[in-house]
């Protein structure tokens, strides 16, 4: 690990100064640190400085309710999402994806903002000695190489797949990110605020340079609206998801009003399913119905070499979300 | 739980289960581990790396890395002495001492992703770590060998163009990646096929994996200007860590000096020295103290995991259930240099069972991966796994309970496994009887899970054969009638306790009065690594005999201060006694240092009488078969201790044996790229498993007394590990109905083997 300097600013404005116009690339915003000092030990990012936000008074802290939705600080911790009731009754997609990502040393430590910004676990990505596409190299080794958990979706330049548990649930949950930069406050939605590596932007989001991530937004869901997030590991805990499948559903009677379907390791970012959505809003709940709609889920699915067990193991787990939000009917009127 | 088997007689301090002497500072964070040792002006090294499998290292240059600030020595081999011809390192068997030299830093050629090819030493690891940077190595790419199938190839790349494969200690005309070929045969394999109903044959592949102890390998040496080399470090055997250095510098082993600390696991990968020949070429290039600590990826990558290899074996019986042939072809990775455990592999594969004709073939392959390590009960349990998987199979053909099989075929007193003398007393057959009776085996297990996963139960047996070795203890009367008991097992599951508790018993007083220490080897008699399941039992010799020498010293010292013969003192239970003069020892002690007379001893002890122990478990598993996953739901182990010392020690070791069993058997492996790459050398990407993925273990004691050691003692440290990959995949056939060849099972493979046979 290269040697650094570290501050540790109280403000916005001076945390903007330190950023720098247009955000030097050398310094990097410290929150939970779970990712970055990892790959800053790795040797894969060797910034000069760090800048601590977590002494920032001016940034939103915790999770609250207002009338506009449930809004999360971005310094908010994967333990406090976990354990939150609020969340748990509004968005449990949250807090099970929250409960079932790393373990709890690394959740009390972890933020949501750098949840959602953490890098891809690719091993190839995540080792100094490839110098791979998404590190400024000319390919993807993991694309002829060992890719057993890499991408079957949006592959190319880069095959590494979205790490975050939680990011798919605030997908399905239609949340929104507030960045902020010297420059003012914007929003982006979630889909928005991910997308796939391009040549010009070798990353997994759409923050620019000398931005923060501030908070998140999940908009106030009708009631009925029910969520769950399921993932498949290699072991019970401490794993990244084999494949990761967050749902949320509205019923009326049998039938299906409104749905979010996001898949996760399977692509460089959460990979929402419209297709299979399509096929859901307006369908009674009932006979082959989530046969089929995960037979569509998946039919754009390009496996490398060593990855198509992901195929069946992501029809599972969509057909298991689906059963289990629609198990039991919600009272139409 | 203890079964009792027979009458046994009655102890006062064995059996029994006190604290361990290390328990405290263990516990609250005060014992002193490899990495914790600090020495005034001391430097920091760290060790660059081949970033490739196979290659000719063409030049070194490491002047920039001298010319930072901070720097103070850059070594490679070329600052290391030609090394010696070869040694005896005890549990490893012999060691070419050239081979152990380039494994510690490579010699022209570097044989694996992660071999060390230089080190620096700077003023902090910081420094260091970026000078390694600043090295630059020019490499010959070499094409790679990366598994025995690509080693035993006819045109297959060489890794040691010197290296014939040995046949009964004959050398081949061609050079090969095969270092040697092992036979061994009972009777005539032909004739017992010919006489067989039921024979199954079967090809299994297993994955490297690593022991995965806590601690990562940590070495501090000083080396002064009069030639004193002191080592500090986490180690099985200070005295192999002495022999090794002395053999790689060439320097006198009687200047070294070897300091144990306390030890965060080893399994067998902390014999063999990796760091320690470094440290102490870059403290005697500074002058000052030098301390290597390995992270996580230099543990993976540098030391010695366990082997993978090809497996085939054929088993036969006839129609009443008799074993009446077995064969075995056993090819094991080395790693870079001769040395894998395929020769213990053999012995161990058809120990547990009485098989009048068989045979087992065993090679010894290098190939581009680490140099392979011991790791517990080395070899057998992937030897188990393949013969307790076809042994199923024909209980299956056979239609036979397959504890009910066990029983019929047991090993017994007298019988003789292959290529070993006949057995004494033996403890399989009471160990499949406690299977037999045990509440998990006679309680039917619902085949139905939750959501559609199915649930299934298999049994497995295993076998180490334990060893001996040599070991030595110290003891000092105080004046206050306790004793100090030096030890120089280094001591990883408890010995302190188990050999206090043995002394305790065999002086005649109470543990509490017995003081352990582990201490250097300048300061006790010759020790044999703790490895092999040897140190209770062995190093309990030695204290045995210890006490026994001190309460002969001590009597004769009293016959003078109280005028009597010297055989007329005689000792019961801690009490001298002649001529109705009577001493407690505590009394002894004080009278004795009053009058000027002090007691210590010193005893080496050859090991004898060492004997195998066998363990019989039982494993009920869940697998939901749509997605692949296995989840040990119930576990049950029966192993034979000879007699339980701290019965709670050796449950602790039964339970870790199983847990590191179930992720040798489910989840971990060294995923290798096809440029043998290393592609998972961190603890999130090689799964070991975690509590949540280890059922509540019961333990079942099964106490067959060892008839040639004092109190009974069998090893018990490594047969744990044997049966579990084979009765989780007995249990995942009788869950889903098939037979999973490889290992690890993970998910990918059971939905494989399922859907995609």
């Amino acid at each position: 690990m290269k040697t650094f300097e570290y501050d540790s600013p109280e403000t916005l404005e001076e945390t903007f100064s330190l950023l720098g116009p247009d955000g030097e690339g050398a310094t990097r915003p410290l929150a939970g640190g779970t990712d970055l000092l990892t790959l800053m030990k790795a040797d894969i990012v060797s910034p000069d400085r760090l800048v601590n936000l977590k002494r920032l008074g001016e940034l939103p802290s915790g999770i609250k309710e207002t009338g506009d939705g449930v809004t999360l600080g971005a310094l908010t911790t994967l333990t406090e999402i976990e354990r939150s009731p609020l969340l748990r009754r509004r968005c449990p997609a949250l807090t099970e994806a929250a409960s079932l990502a790393a373990t709890p040393q690394l959740r009390n430590m972890a933020t949501i903002g750098g949840n959602l910004l953490q890098r891809p676990r690719c091993w190839y990505y995540r080792n100094s000695l490839f110098h791979c596409w998404l590190k400024g190299g000319d390919d993807c080794p993991a694309c002829d190489g060992q890719n057993q958990y890499h991408a079957l979706f949006g592959g190319g330049p880069c095959y590494a797949v979205h790490p975050s548990d939680l990011a798919p649930a605030l997908l399905a949950l239609d949340a929104e990110v507030i960045l902020k930069s010297r420059n003012g406050e914007r929003r982006v939605s979630l889909s928005e605020f991910f997308a796939l590596p391009e040549e010009g932007r070798r990353t997994e989001t759409t923050i620019r340079e000398g931005e923060l991530v501030t908070a998140l937004r999940i908009p106030p869901h009708p009631e009925g609206t029910r969520s769950t997030y399921l993932k498949a590991m290699d072991r019970k805990v401490w794993a990244f998801a084999l494949v990761g499948v967050a749902a949320a559903v509205r019923l009326e009677g049998k039938r299906i009003e409104e749905v979010r379907l996001v898949l996760n390791g399977v692509a460089p970012v959460p990979w929402r399913v419209r297709e299979a959505e399509g096929e859901l809003i307006g369908s009674e709940v009932g006979g082959e119905l989530f046969t089929h709609v995960s037979e569509t889920a998946l039919k754009g699915a390009r496996p490398l070499e060593h990855n198509a067990y992901k195929i069946p193991l992501l029809k599972t787990l969509i057909r298991r979300a689906l059963e289990t939000l629609t198990e039991t009917e919600v009272p139409s009127g | 739980m203890i079964m009792d088997t027979q009458t046994k007689p009655e102890y006062r301090v064995i059996g029994t289960r006190p604290v361990r002497p290390d328990g405290v500072d263990k516990v609250t964070g005060r014992a002193v581990y490899g990495a914790d040792v600090q020495l005034p002006r001391m430097a920091f090294g760290k060790i660059l790396r081949s970033p490739f499998a196979h290659s000719r290292i063409r030049n070194i240059d490491t002047s920039k890395a001298e010319a930072l600030p901070g720097v103070l020595a850059v070594m490679t081999s070329r600052d290391m002495p030609e090394a010696s011809a070869t040694m005896d390192l005890g549990e490893g068997g012999e060691q070419d001492m050239s081979h152990a030299s380039a494994n510690v830093m490579a010699h022209g050629k570097a044989l694996y992703q992660g071999h060390a090819v230089a080190a620096v030493a700077a003023t902090s690891p910081y420094i260091a770590e970026e000078a390694l940077r600043l090295i630059d190595v020019g490499y010959e790419m070499l094409d790679p060998v990366m598994d025995v199938h690509a080693a035993m190839k006819p045109d297959a790349p060489l890794l040691h163009p010197a290296l014939f494969t040995e046949t009964a200690g004959e050398k081949a005309a061609q050079p090969s990646n095969v270092a040697s070929h092992t036979i061994l045969e009972e009777g005539n394999i032909e004739e017992g096929f010919a006489g067989a109903a039921v024979v199954v044959e079967r090809e299994f592949d297993t994955a490297t994996v690593h022991q995965g102890y806590i601690e990562p390998h940590a070495a501090t040496a000083e080396w002064k200007a009069d030639g004193q080399l002191t080592v500090w470090c986490s180690t099985q055997g200070t005295f192999a860590v002495r022999s090794q250095c002395a053999e790689i510098l060439r320097h006198p082993v009687s200047q070294i000096k070897v300091v144990p600390t306390e030890i965060g696991g080893g399994f067998g990968g902390k014999i063999s020295v990796y760091l320690e020949p470094v440290a102490a070429i870059l403290s005697r290039k500074t002058g000052r103290p030098v301390q290597i600590v390995m992270d996580r990826a230099d543990v993976l990558m540098g030391t010695g995991p366990t082997p993978g290899g090809h497996l085939i074996v054929k088993m036969g019986a006839d129609r009443d259930g008799n074993l009446v042939a077995a064969q075995a072809t056993l090819a094991y990775e080395a790693g870079a240099y001769p040395g894998s455990p395929v020769g213990a592999g053999a012995t161990c594969i058809f120990a547990p069972y009485r098989i009048p004709n068989a045979r087992v073939d065993g090679y010894d392959v290098v190939v581009n991966k680490p140099k392979s390590n011991a790791y517990r009960a080395p070899g057998a349990t992937i030897a188990a796994f393949a013969a307790e998987t076809v042994i199923d199979e024909m209980c299956e053909q056979l239609g036979m309970d397959p504890l009910e099989f066990r029983r019929k075929n047991s090993a017994q007193e007298g019988d003789k496994r292959i290529g070993g003398p006949p057995y004494a007393r033996i403890g399989h057959l009471e160990c499949v009887e406690a299977a037999l009776a045990s509440e998990h085996y006679r309680t039917p297990l619902e085949k139905e899970g939750p959501g559609g996963k199915r649930r299934g139960r298999g049994v497995a047996s295993g076998y180490w054969g334990n060893w001996d070795g040599t070991s030595s203890c110290t003891g000092r009367l105080n004046p206050d009638g306790t004793v100090s008991l030096l030890e120089g097992s280094t001591d990883i599951g408890g010995s302190r306790a188990s050999i206090a508790m043995q002394f305790a018993e065999a002086f005649g007083i109470d543990y509490e009065q017995v003081h352990p220490a582990v201490v250097d080897t300048d300061t006790v008699g010759y020790n044999d690594v703790t490895g092999g399941s040897r140190t209770t039992f062995g190093t309990g010799f030695a204290a045995i005999q210890l006490a026994e020498r001190m309460q002969r010293d001590i009597a004769a010292h009293l016959a003078e201060l109280w005028e009597v013969a010297p055989e007329s003192v005689t000792v019961e239970n801690g009490v001298y006694s002649a001529d109705g003069q009577r001493a407690t020892l505590a009394e002894a002690a004080k009278l004795l240092s009053s009058r000027g007379r002090h007691v210590a001893a010193s005893i080496t002890a050859k090991g004898q009488n060492k004997s195998g122990a066998f363990a019989v478990h039982i494993a009920d598993v869940e697998v939901d078969p749509e997605t692949g996953k296995v989840d040990v739901i119930r576990y049950t182990d029966v192993q034979d201790a000879g007699k339980a010392i701290h019965p709670s020690y050796v449950e602790g070791q039964m339970s870790g044996g199983v847990a590191q069993g179930i992720g040798w058997a489910l989840n971990e492996e060294y995923v290798y790229d096809d440029a043998g790459a290393l592609r998972n050398p961190t603890l999130l990407d090689y799964r070991m498993p975690t509590a949540l993925d280890v059922p509540d273990i019961h333990n079942i004691i099964v106490e067959v007394p060892n008839p040639g050691h004092p109190y009974g003692v069998r090893g018990v440290g490594e047969v744990p590990i044997v049966p579990p990959p084979a009765a989780i995949a007995n249990a995942i056939h009788d869950a889903v109905g098939v037979r999973l060849t490889d290992l690890p099972m993970s998910p990918s493979r059971v939905w494989k083997a399922i859907y995609a046979p």
